[in-house]
Parts: C-alpha cells; structure tokens; sequence
C-alpha cells in the first residue's frame, strides 16, 4: 500500500484532535497516554482515557497492517537513516536512551511533538510555539551532526 | 467508562493514520530532521490548522463536549525555562530514536517490537523525571549568610 499523503493524512489527523475536544473538551498528547499508564497500570481500574487512546494507537498500527499494510513479526529497528548501529544488541541501549531522554524531556516541558507541535500549537499557546520551535531545532541540528561524525 | 471508549477509539484511528503515513518508519523521521523532505513537517501544519479551525468553531458556538459536558474551551500558557530545557532533552531523544511518544506505539502494533525499547525508555524517563521533581520539591531551603 502506498504511503497516504501528507495532505490526507494531516487533515485526517486535524479532524482526530477536534473529535478528542468536541467529546472530552482535552487536548491530544502522546505524553499523557504514557503518564496515565505508568501512573494507573498497578491499579487498572483508575487507567483513564489516555491510557486507553495509547492501547489504540497499538490496535490502530494492527489494524492498517491487517488490512491496507502487511503485517510481519520483526524485531529490527533498522539504522534510522544510518545513525543508529545495525546490530540489535548495539541498538538497545541508545534506543533507551532516545526513549528515556524523550520521557525526561517531554514531562519537563509539559508536552511532546502532539500534545505542544500539534494541539498545543493550534490553539495559539505561546509555550507551544517555544517548545516546537526547540525540539525540532535541537533534533534537526543533531542529526545533521550525526551525519557528519 | 464513555471516555475511555472515546479515548480508545480515537487511539485507533490515529494509530491507523500514523501507519498509513508511515510516520512509524524511523528512516522517514530521519529525513524529516535532516531536512530531506517536508511531508511529516506538511502533515503536521495541516493537522494543527485542521485542529486550530476546528476548536475554534467549537468555541464559538457555544457547544459542551458530548460526554464531559463541559464548555469547550481552553487556556494558553507563556513559555518557562523549563519547556525549553525540556524541549532540548526531547529533541535530542527524538534525534537518536527518530519516532516520537505516538509512533512508537503504533510501530508495536505493526509487529515491530523494536519500539517496544524506545517505549520502555520513555516510561522510565517520565518515571524518572517525577522522582527528581518530588526529590528537589522536598530539599529544605538553606539559608545563605552573608
């Protein structure tokens, strides 16, 4: 299946983020997901609707694969544009790593690429603009840098 | 119990939109960060202008949320030191790993348990990041004398 373009796939996405105000009036963040469930997962019945949007973004990857993508077991990452090390047992570490610095950052800076670039950015928050403008420097930055050591 | 159904269900059609962009294939994050192609920097304009437009037409007719039954609307906050300095550890994250926080989950559910790690990695540091937070909350003050 070919690859959905970016002006289907952005709208589509738009539209989820005002589904998510339109019933629960909340903002849509990958980071809340992951704080509700490492917060609630030893008492499950507390997990609120953003562990449960995180157990759907897994179904909804299942799903494509099921039906328009082709589903297959895999447990390599690849080089992520020949950055990280081909073997799996290297990669484990600096993925942790990226990870943890992901979950360090983010919950400093009170969101993500979701919750700040795209929903915190569409209702106009200043702090947003800050942060979107920040990540993507630094990451955009540091990956030219990798290409060059 | 409707929230959660709410939750979930969006969860599914992003997760289904996220893979169908392929926004789970960490070489088409790197191009992106290296500025190879503008699609995910497109896909993600377009979302925020979909979702800016749509809130804002929420608002302004004066509608509650279908299950909370809230008014909809929302507050905006000025930037801190900490969103930058949180921005930057993000951003570095995002450039060894190249997905981000929703990606990952989704690549779990297309069989590549790889993002299982990055997923990992990010529970421990959200996990972590409270702790240092309580930690530095709770160290008594010390006078400075002159």
């Amino acid at each position: 299946m070919t690859r959905c373009p970016w002006y289907l796939a952005g709208p589509l996405f738009g539209l989820i983020i005002v589904g998510l105000r339109a019933t629960l009036n909340k903002p849509l963040t990958g980071l809340g997901c992951y704080i509700d469930l490492a917060e609630h997962v030893a008492t499950p019945q507390r997990l609120g609707y953003r562990a449960f949007m995180l157990f759907g973004f897994v179904i909804g990857g299942a799903l494509f694969a099921a039906t328009l993508g082709s589903f297959h077991f895999s447990l390599e990452y690849g080089t992520a544009g020949e950055v990280l090390p081909a073997a799996l047992g290297a990669q484990v570490p600096l993925l942790l790593l990226g990870g943890a610095l992901m979950g360090f950052g983010a919950r400093t800076a009170g969101g993500c690429t979701g919750g700040h670039g795209m929903s915190g950015t569409s209702l106009g928050s200043p702090a947003s603009f800050a942060a979107t403008a920040t990540f993507m420097a630094t990451a955009v930055l540091l990956s030219h840098l990798y290409k060059l050591l | 119990m409707r929230s959660r159904i709410v939750g979930l269900f969006l969860g599914v059609g992003t997760g289904f939109i996220f893979a169908w962009a392929r926004l789970t294939d960490p070489a088409v994050i790197r191009n992106m960060l290296l500025l190879r192609e503008a699609d995910v920097f497109l896909f993600m304009g377009c979302a925020a202008l979909v979702a800016g437009i749509g809130a804002r037409l929420l608002r302004r007719s004066g509608a509650h949320a279908l299950v909370t039954n809230e008014p909809i609307g929302w507050i905006v906050e000025r930037p801190r030191a900490s969103t930058v300095i949180g921005s930057v550890l993000f951003g570095a994250g995002w450039s060894i790993a190249a997905t981000c926080p929703g990606p990952m989950a989704v690549m779990i559910g297309e069989g590549q348990v790889a993002g299982a790690v990055v997923v990992a990695g990010m529970i421990a540091g959200l996990t972590l990041q409270r702790a240092v937070v309580k930690k530095l909350a709770a160290r008594p003050l010390t006078a400075v004398s002159s």
